[in-house]
């Protein structure tokens, strides 16, 4: 069906004091960076035992939301399901921008980012045992690609814009697979290392990235006073369903792996050590039960309201996830030496939540805003409203 | 080409930790403070570890002291992304820190805790090498000083020495050791070519049951221990 | 890092035309975009190189710089090191290799003398004090003041002393100083005329040499031939952390342990399982204050079992008959495992081990003798190796020889220094209430305070921090506050400098002159030269320096003793060296090594009235018939555990408080060094803290937890700290680190941890004047 696209008006009020409050976060953004570059990362929660913190937490989170786009630009351009295509370019366009989100992420959290060039130029120069190397060309790929798709849509290839979909869809597999892979090859951290982490990943980005499209669309749909199809999302509520009853099943075999010997101990500290509470509550509460029972109970599941609080919980649970293992991960004390190890080294690593590092990670989730709202304001990425003159002088749509 | 490795007595090691002052004292490796040590920020190049089991008066501790375990099959070469830690041909494990980009990778993926992250400029310069002349020449257009914030640092075997020592024509294991092999007072510690059958080195590890740590993750460090 | 930045730029409306992106705009956007990647990562990919480079990193030892051999003083042991030195910064400390005590290696505080001189908080120039009130924490409001401002008061001050009052009444307190120092001091006291010269060194160990005196007659402490020795018995020692010379027992346990074709055995006694238990053989816990009993005890199973040596003890010994029926009849290992609480079995293990693995050493640590009656521990523990004849034999005790310094000239003394130094001393050392001590450095704050046997108007301490490193800090903090002018001289304001009118920079020991040598030790005699390696920092002199200026300034007796002796400290350490080797080779080689050591020297080495080592000490039943007494009454001549002494009711007070020196704790008095705190105390891998040590059964039995914050009270005083569980100390007691609790100065000192000497109560081994640090009772609670 031929559709018509248009930007938003940009006029009211509400959106004007979004856009400046946004703006403002991102002056934040910038003097937070500033302080914790030229000061030091100490101002920080990270220390030479849990050396990654809430930055590489959100990185993974923000590479995980972005499959999103991927799901729903296959779904429509790919496998051509109509019902979805009224999201098409705002879901593609999330993707790119939550890559960059999490590119910033990355390069924020660098002890020197002036030299991250290097992760991106040197390519398959770079050391390709790493996984931040081989996600760095991954990750360079998935954008451009992400870009040709989203040119390819605005220009109306479609025949074009499916070909590059499927290619697009199959380097997102790398992409997740790649970033779950950073952890799961690491084989001193017992709660990293497993075979399972990149599909987990995979599936836990496909869960997450589904709740935020599900989340975004209806809200920006009705900010922005568009109708949105309800079948459009019950049915994406059903692809979320089983998508996490699959993640619920993987992360069930990780842990119980994992409480075999070799990696039993690692893993009970995970379950019922200082930050049991990331795992429970988040990941497994908010990210997978709670959200079940809003998608399958029949009095909720045919409710929109039902199937947004699944997604809005997947999206918290699943940042919870990635908490739980980045934190856990690298506090449990490693065992040099057989025996309770005295003093600091034999202790689990505390993570304190500090302001510096807290207003960094909401300012540059901020800034990701800025840009989707922006973006909707100067390009066509959102349906037109039904009764919604077109500007004149535009070529309609091919 | 050589292999150098290292053998720590654990039966003649006396806890000292002349080791641990004498390597912050070669390489010029910052301090740390109560916060830092309580937020575990502290940087070590080498650090001691206590481990006690038993119960009174059958109490028994072991002191290991760990400088890099200077793995063959090292973890950290394996993750860096830019190709600032690297081993060289003769088996050192050694850090250029004008690749890193401090991403610390390798700091997760080190079983041994040997790396530590520069959180900050060094901050009280009074306290020692001050005014040293710092080899700017050969950081390349770069300006890069010795120790610089942002980067992961972690011993290095004091290849410096080696190399020095190489070029004076002097032995190294006897005459040329690393700071922390030449400041233990017990001499427990003894450093040359693994590889070579005649070095001391060898005939020790021939003559007594030694072992690595954490041996099950088949780094197959270059530090190695002889027990009590 | 282009192409992001041309990405942002565009997507937030930013481009050329400045409105709003129309259709064109955008594939200009994306095409500009894709080209500005391609062009990076092309360009980037030109600019790689291939080559691995070798980076040459600034370091000590590849700077190029020259070395110069002094001698440490963060500790007794003064041992020889090499410093290098460039562009006159001091950067890297050795051991020197040329010293054979520790045979060229030194420990870890060694090496932070680098701190030590580079201190950022020394005193760079004299200071007066303006607030005339003292007190902890008062500030004294310090305002500098010239060199001579200073001396000129101080030698006003000297001389109205001297023409008025009396020389007696100048107290001289000496810390931790060089050899050098110490003599030029005595010399200075001496020409002076005052008897109150206290040192500090001997808080930790008089009741071992009384003990060893009332034995054989050297009122020293033993050296010991470990290079040797097969079995070593420490009571109450920690080997590897605190008994001097620490450099030489680290570089001998690698030789005993792995480098002879026998393993030494080395067994050790103490309530606290230390850093040396952990490295010995066994570690036998010990009710604390009985090592006496034990030693004793062993002595009954090898005189019972018929183990000793028959030839040495029936040549060299006297009044064997006497101990054997003590040991015999008193100390049974049956009765003796009730008081000390050792199994039976194994006191009859060791003393069979230790009888029959010769030679075999029994060593006194201060945990055994600084204790009321620790002459007599001391002793019993000597009495052992005379027993399996380890006296002045290979691998054994060894008596300590000095190396020959030239004499000094005959000390001139004028009227006043004659009447002065027949006036008792301050520290009542050699009187009814001290009759063997030498020195009672613990009982001047006493003296002060009670103005007998006169008071005290001038005092100068030198390195000292006595209210800081001895029991009864709050007795030495009245005390201070009743001297009417006192000289601090020290590099830093330490807690005693607080109380001080005038305060002198003196250097540390890397920036002077000095010669020096180790306590005993290793039996051969070993001079080390201490030259400055650096210039004094700031307007700091040295402590000779300043003796030198003040003696100039009494013109008659002390100015010339003093000019006899070189004129200058410079001078003083080569006239004082210049009969043991020529001054350009110890200049160079730092190390002047004494003839080779000859052992049983049995005709001319007992310094006792039968010239043999005695069972009965003649020399103690000399000493009392000196001061009237006849040989039955008085006090006790031969070893002997007697019933403890506490401070502080049991029902009150339930645990004993059991303070040790870990080996990062420094002796100057001083603990502002980081890189020394930040790994301070390795058995709990923990640093910049003073945790109680407590069991864990007795621990919890006190309802209390891992970690709590506790207040440790005894009566007289209480410190905070908080607590940790240890499975390696004895039920009864509480283990407190020594070297925290600073309140002075230092950034990385003050207010760190606790003093435990605040809650210790001044108590004595009456014999010798050796304080007592470990019979005082304490309780502890929640904070």
């Amino acid at each position: 069906m031929e559709r018509n696209y248009s930007t938003i008006e940009g006029t009211s009020r509400g959106y004007k004091v979004l856009v400046a409050l946004l703006g403002v976060m991102v002056g934040v953004f910038i003097v937070s960076f500033l302080v914790a570059y030229l000061k030091g990362q100490q101002v920080w929660g990270v220390s030479n035992i849990i050396p990654w913190g809430q930055l590489i937490t959100f990185y993974i989170f923000f590479i995980g939301l972005s499959a999103g786009a991927i799901i729903i630009s296959s779904l429509s351009y790919v496998f051509k399901k109509e019902i979805y295509e009224p999201i098409g370019r705002m879901a593609v366009f999330m993707g790119i921008l939550l890559m960059v989100g999490a590119m910033t992420f990355v390069m924020v959290d660098l002890g020197r980012p002036e030299k991250a060039w290097r992760l991106f130029m040197y390519f398959y120069l770079n050391n390709m045992t790493s996984l931040f190397a081989i996600n760095s060309i991954f990750y360079t790929g998935y954008i451009t690609l992400m870009l040709i798709y989203l040119w390819l849509i605005f220009e109306g290839r479609k025949r074009l814009a499916a070909i590059v979909g499927t290619v697009d869809v199959l380097w997102a597999i790398a992409v997740h697979m790649g970033t779950g892979a950073i952890f799961g090859l690491i084989g001193n951290r017992e709660i990293f290392f497993s075979p399972i982490k990149p599909f987990e990943f995979l599936t836990a980005a496909l869960t997450s990235g589904t709740s935020l499209i599900i989340l975004i669309s209806v809200v920006t749909f009705k900010l922005t006073r568009r109708v949105i199809q309800d079948e459009l999302i019950f049915s994406l509520g059903r692809l979320l369903t089983s998508i996490i009853l699959i993640l619920l099943v993987m992360v069930f075999f990780d842990k119980l792996t994992h409480l075999y010997f070799p990696n039993r101990e690692a893993a009970v500290y995970l379950l019922t050590g200082d930050y049991w509470w990331i795992f429970w509550i988040f990941q497994i509460g908010m990210g997978i039960v709670f959200p079940l029972i809003f998608l399958i109970h029949p009095r909720t599941k045919k409710t929109l309201k039902g199937v947004v609080c699944a997604a809005a919980s997947v999206v918290i649970g699943v940042f919870g996830e990635r908490a739980a293992l980045v934190i856990p991960g690298t506090a449990n004390p490693q065992p040099f030496f057989p025996g309770q190890i005295e003093g600091p080294w034999g202790e689990p690593g505390i993570f304190p939540i500090t302001p510096w590092e807290t207003l960094l990670s909401l300012s540059i989730v901020a800034f990701v805003g800025l840009l989707f709202v922006l973006g909707l304001r100067y390009l066509e990425i959102l349906p037109a409203r039904t009764g919604e003159s077109i500007p004149a002088g535009t070529a309609p749509t091919a | 080409m050589a292999k150098w490795g290292m053998v720590i007595d654990l039966d003649k090691c006396v806890g000292c930790q002349a080791c641990v002052v004498s390597c912050k004292e070669e390489n010029n490796v910052p301090h740390g403070s109560p916060e830092e040590q309580r937020s575990r920020r502290e940087i070590y190049w080498h650090k001691m570890i206590a481990v006690t089991k038993g119960k009174y008066p059958h109490v028994r501790t072991e002191i290991i002291p760990m400088p890099c375990m200077q793995c063959e099959h090292p973890p950290c070469v394996t993750v860096c992304p830019a190709k600032a830690t690297f081993q060289r041909d003769d088996g050192i494990v050694v850090q250029y820190y004008r690749r890193c980009i401090g991403c610390k990778y390798c700091m997760v993926a080190c079983p041994y805790g040997a790396r530590s992250f520069n959180y900050k400029a060094q901050e009280t310069k009074p306290y020692h090498h001050q005014d040293e002349p710092p080899d700017r020449e050969s950081w390349a257009p770069w300006p890069f000083p010795a120790r610089t914030q942002g980067v992961v640092e972690k011993c290095t075997f004091c290849f410096h020495r080696i190399d020095q020592g190489l070029k004076e024509g002097k032995k190294i294991g006897t005459e040329v050791v690393p700071a922390c092999v030449e400041a233990c007072p017990s001499h427990a510690r003894v450093f040359g070519d693994l590889d070579d059958p005649q070095s001391p080195v060898a005939q020790l590890l021939a003559s007594r049951a030694s072992f690595r740590l954490r041996e099950e993750l088949a780094t197959k460090p270059k530090v190695i221990y002889l027990s009590r | 890092m282009g192409a992001k930045r041309d990405m942002d730029d565009h997507l937030s409306g930013a481009d050329e035309k400045g409105g709003r992106c129309s259709r064109l705009s955008r594939r200009k956007f994306l095409k500009l975009t894709a080209m500005a990647g391609l062009t990076a990562g092309t360009v980037g990919i030109h600019r790689q190189s291939h080559s691995v480079p070798s980076p040459q990193p600034v370091n000590a030892s590849t700077t190029k710089g020259r070395w110069i051999s002094t001698s440490c003083l963060n500790c007794p042991a003064r041992c020889g090191i090499n410093v290098k030195v460039a562009g006159g910064n001091a950067l890297q400390i050795k051991g020197n290799r040329s010293s054979l005590v520790s045979e060229g290696q030194i420990c870890p505080r060694g090496h932070i003398g680098l701190q030590v001189l580079y201190d950022p908080e020394r005193i760079l120039y004299p200071l007066k004090r303006s607030q005339s009130k003292k007190g902890r924490g008062v500030d004294p409001l310090w305002k500098p003041v010239s060199w001579d401002q200073a001396i000129e008061e101080i030698v006003g001050k000297l001389r109205t002393l001297r023409d008025g009052f009396g020389p007696h009444h100048l107290l001289l307190m000496s810390g931790l100083n060089s050899r050098s120092n110490e003599d030029l001091l005595s010399r200075f006291a001496e020409a002076f005329g005052t008897p109150n010269l206290v040192w500090g060194d001997d808080l930790d160990r008089e009741a071992e040499k009384t003990g060893n005196w009332m034995a054989d007659g050297h009122f020293d402490a033993c050296a010991y031939d470990l290079d040797q020795t097969n079995y070593l018995l420490s009571f109450g020692a920690n080997l590897l952390e605190s008994t001097p010379p620490v450099a030489r027992w680290l570089r001998k346990w690698g030789r005993l342990r792995r480098e002879k074709p026998t393993r030494t055995k080395v067994v050790d006694v103490q309530p606290r399982y230390s850093l040396t238990a952990s490295k010995s053989d066994e570690w036998i816990p010990i009710q604390p204050g009985t090592d006496a009993a034990l030693a004793m005890a062993i002595a009954h199973v090898i005189i019972r079992e018929d183990l000793f040596d028959h030839r040495f003890i029936t040549e060299w010994t006297m009044d064997f008959d006497e101990y054997r029926q003590i040991a015999l009849q008193h100390y049974a290992p049956e009765a003796v495992s009730k008081i000390t609480g050792i199994p039976a079995e194994t006191i009859h293990r060791i003393a069979g081990e230790f009888a029959r693995t010769r030679p075999a050493l029994a060593i006194p640590g201060k945990g055994a003798i600084a204790w009321p009656g620790g002459s007599y521990t001391g002793y019993a523990i000597h009495c052992l190796n005379a027993l399996v004849g380890s006296i002045d034999v290979p691998g054994g005790i060894l008596y300590q020889e000095s190396p020959g310094y030239r004499t000094f000239p005959n000390g001139v003394r004028d009227e006043i220094a004659r009447k002065g130094l027949e006036q008792p001393s301050l520290d009542l050392h050699g009187t009814e209430g001290f009759p063997a001590a030498r020195v009672v450095t613990n009982q001047i704050p006493r003296s002060l305070l009670e103005g007998k046997p006169y008071p005290i108007e001038m005092a100068i301490g030198f390195n000292s921090n006595f209210n800081m490193t001895a029991p009864g800090t709050g007795q030495w903090e009245e005390a201070l506050k009743k001297i009417r002018f006192y000289v601090h001289v020290a590099p830093f304001i330490s807690e005693m400098a607080e109380y001080a009118d005038l305060v002198l920079p003196s250097t540390t020991f890397l920036e002077e002159w000095g010669y020096d040598h180790s306590p005993p030790g290793s039996g051969f005699a070993e001079a080390r030269i201490k030259q400055p390696v650096v210039k004094p920092i700031g307007d700091s002199k040295s402590i000779g320096d300043i003796l030198f200026h003040l003696a100039e300034r009494f013109p008659g007796a002390a100015a010339k003793t003093f000019k006899d002796m070189g004129g200058s400290a410079e001078g003083f350490v080569r006239f004082r060296t210049s009969s043991l080797l020529p001054w350009e080779e110890f200049l160079k080689k730092g190390v002047y090594q004494g003839p080779a050591y000859q052992y049983r020297k049995y005709p001319r080495i007992f310094h006792t009235p039968s010239k043999k080592f005695e069972f009965v000490s003649g020399n103690l039943r000399a000493l009392q018939t000196k001061k009237g007494r006849s040989a039955k009454e008085g006090i006790a001549s031969s070893p002997h555990y007697s019933e403890l002494k506490w401070l502080g009711e049991e029902g009150q007070y339930p645990l004993i408080l059991f303070p040790y020196q870990p080996l990062l704790t420094f002796g100057n008095g001083s603990q502002n060094y980081p890189w020394a705190q930040e790994i301070f105390l390795p058995m709990q891998g923990v640093g910049w803290v003073s945790p109680a040590e407590i069991n864990s059964e007795t621990a919890r039995g006190l309802n209390l937890r891992d970690r709590d914050e506790v207040w440790i009270e005894s009566p007289f005083g209480k410190i905070r700290t908080y607590v940790k569980f240890s499975e390696g100390v004895h039920p009864g007691i509480v283990c407190l680190p020594c070297g925290q609790g600073h309140t002075s100065y230092g950034k990385w000192q003050k207010g760190i941890g606790c003093n435990p000497n605040e809650v210790i109560g001044v108590d004595f081994d009456v014999l010798s004047g050796q304080s007592a640090f470990f019979n005082t009772r304490v309780k502890i609670y929640k904070a």
